[in-house]
């Protein structure tokens, strides 16, 4: 039978009084039951001896037959061929005498099969360590986090898009800008060519100038693909401050037409930061646009916008977004950030949403503040490179949580 | 060309446009000066002699409007002929019922300037 526990010798049935027997078989019973509808089967597992004991859901989780011992070979031969590395490390932790350990595995099944399982060091009789754990077959919750992940991802995308909108004059003024250029140049060669005679020395300036305006006109449209192109979602190493100084220079003109003032202040040596660029550039962007919108009302005093860098004593790399707009109710703080909370007349008020669940990804905050002055602050922060080990299991490694450090130094 | 040339003064903060307006402009045979800002401008010897303003919408600080505001505050009447890279109609009806000559959107012609300036100064 392949139901036992890996304490102490069960005592024999046969000494037991007939009614603890029949309780102890509607327990039996009653566990089964419960591991059936939580998809989660027991098991023990006596490293030393490679002897493994486990209860019949966790067959059924890796459809084996119950007949056949579980061995670690053979639950191997289950695994997708790419979490195989992981019984290789839960080898090594449990030769180590790890305290426990929890891995996410899939299985080799018909569709991916996603499995969670946890285990914690128990002392046996013979003083040789077992592992006692769970495995949970956690495919449903992986299918509906991937659902709410797309669903995420393509909120994103429309957030993206309706900052696309909202900046359409701006960037349509950046690459006027150097056409302009570029046509008053051309105009002018032609005027120097048709002169008599022909000067031919300015001709060229003018000639060059017109390939360093078509250069700009290149670098705006490469800086808008960048931003806004179609990309895959992907993690490295983002200088804040230069992702900052991108967004600004797309939005500037925008910026100067609604007669704000802006004001940087960014920290030398900031620490990189791991993470999406273009995706952090778009809450910044929208930050910025917030406090531009916010003061658009404002008549009574300078528009001003400051956007400072800064490292905290945390490790952690902060980006701040002063205003001197109308601020919000004290009471609002949180709502700003609820998905279709808005208080512009145009806006859809997904922006602010979405720039939190973009932070939180980063593992880090992001929130608001009334300034003691008039206007408001968003402030978010995110960990700086020295926390490497933390953003590499956040962003997908299969080992998801150990009762002992992961990786060495933090 | 001469010095008592008619001054044209030029007030974008739009590098490219500073470097490649004025060679066109003493083309059309006019005297040039070029300005960074609205408030350079003013500060200049300049105001009272500029015979046509040549003068971007938005710029960081005093913008161009409030720029022809200004001037017409202090009872300057210089014509004005604005530029910009904002393609709004609105805009445009907004600056011309203020007074201002003409605005063209970037990128305009050499013909359409050289038309403006002719306006502004009454050559026909």
């Amino acid at each position: 039978m392949s139901q036992s526990t890996c304490s102490k010798a069960n005592q024999p049935a046969e000494r037991m009084v007939p009614g603890a027997l029949a309780a102890l078989k509607r327990q039996e019973t009653l566990l089964a039951e419960i591991e059936r509808v939580s998809s989660t089967g027991g098991f023990c597992w006596h490293p030393a001896t490679g002897k493994m004991t486990c209860t019949d859901q966790v067959y059924r989780i890796f459809e084996l037959d119950a007949a056949v011992p579980l061995t670690l070979p053979l639950m191997g031969s289950r695994i997708h061929p790419e979490d195989l590395a992981l019984l290789d490390d839960m080898l090594e932790r449990a030769s180590a005498q790890a305290s426990g350990f929890e891995y996410q595995l899939r299985l080799r099944s018909e569709g991916v099969k996603y499995l969670l399982l946890s285990a914690r060091r128990s002392e046996a009789a013979d003083d040789q360590p077992s592992y006692i754990g769970a495995i949970q077959d956690v495919t449903r919750s992986r299918q509906s986090e991937e659902a709410l992940g797309k669903v995420r991802s393509e909120l994103s995308r429309l957030a993206r898009v309706s900052t696309l909108g909202a900046l359409t004059a701006s960037i349509a003024h950046e690459v006027n800008q150097p056409l302009a250029g570029i046509m008053t140049n051309a105009s002018t060669c032609l005027e120097l060519l048709g002169s008599d005679p022909p000067d031919l020395d300015a001709a060229r300036e003018t000639a060059l100038r017109t390939i360093r305006d078509s250069e700009r006109a290149c670098e705006v449209i490469a800086r808008l693909r960048a931003l806004f192109g179609k990309r895959s979602d992907k993690t490295e190493s983002v200088d804040l401050n230069g992702a900052a100084r991108e967004v600004i220079a797309l939005s500037l003109s925008e910026l100067h037409r609604r007669g704000v003032i802006l004001r940087t202040e960014l920290a030398d040596n900031l620490p990189l930061i791991a993470g999406d660029r273009v995706q952090l550039q778009q809450v910044i962007l929208n930050l910025l646009l917030n406090a531009a919108e916010a003061m658009s009302q404002i008549e009574d005093r300078p528009r001003q916008v400051l956007i400072r860098t800064e490292l905290e004593e945390s490790d952690q790399a902060r980006l701040t977004v002063q205003d001197t707009g109308v601020g919000f109710e004290p009471q609002e703080a949180q709502r700003l950030f609820e998905a279709f909370y808005t208080t512009k007349s145009g806006g859809m008020g997904i922006g602010l949403s979405v720039s939190r669940s973009i932070v939180e990804s980063h593992g880090g905050r992001l929130w608001a503040e009334l300034n003691a002055g008039p206007g408001a602050t968003f402030t978010f922060s995110v960990p700086t490179h020295g926390n490497t080990g933390d953003a590499q299991s956040r962003c997908g490694a299969h080992v998801i949580a150990s009762s002992e450090p992961l990786t060495g130094p933090a | 060309m001469m010095t008592n040339a008619t001054l044209v003064a030029i007030v974008d903060d739009d590098e490219s446009m500073r470097r490649s307006l004025p060679e066109l402009v003493r083309k059309f045979g006019f005297s040039v000066r070029t300005f960074t800002t609205a408030e350079q401008f003013l500060a200049s010897d300049c105001v009272d002699r500029t015979k046509c303003l040549i003068l971007d919408v938005a710029m960081p600080g005093m913008s161009g409007p409030d720029l022809q505001r200004e001037l017409s505050r202090r009872g300057q009447k210089i014509p004005i002929v604005f530029i910009t890279g904002q393609t709004d109609q609105d805009l445009r009806q907004q600056l011309l019922a203020e007074g201002a000559v003409e605005c063209l959107f970037k990128p305009f012609s050499a013909a359409a300037l050289r038309e403006a300036l002719n306006t502004a100064l009454g050559v026909s």
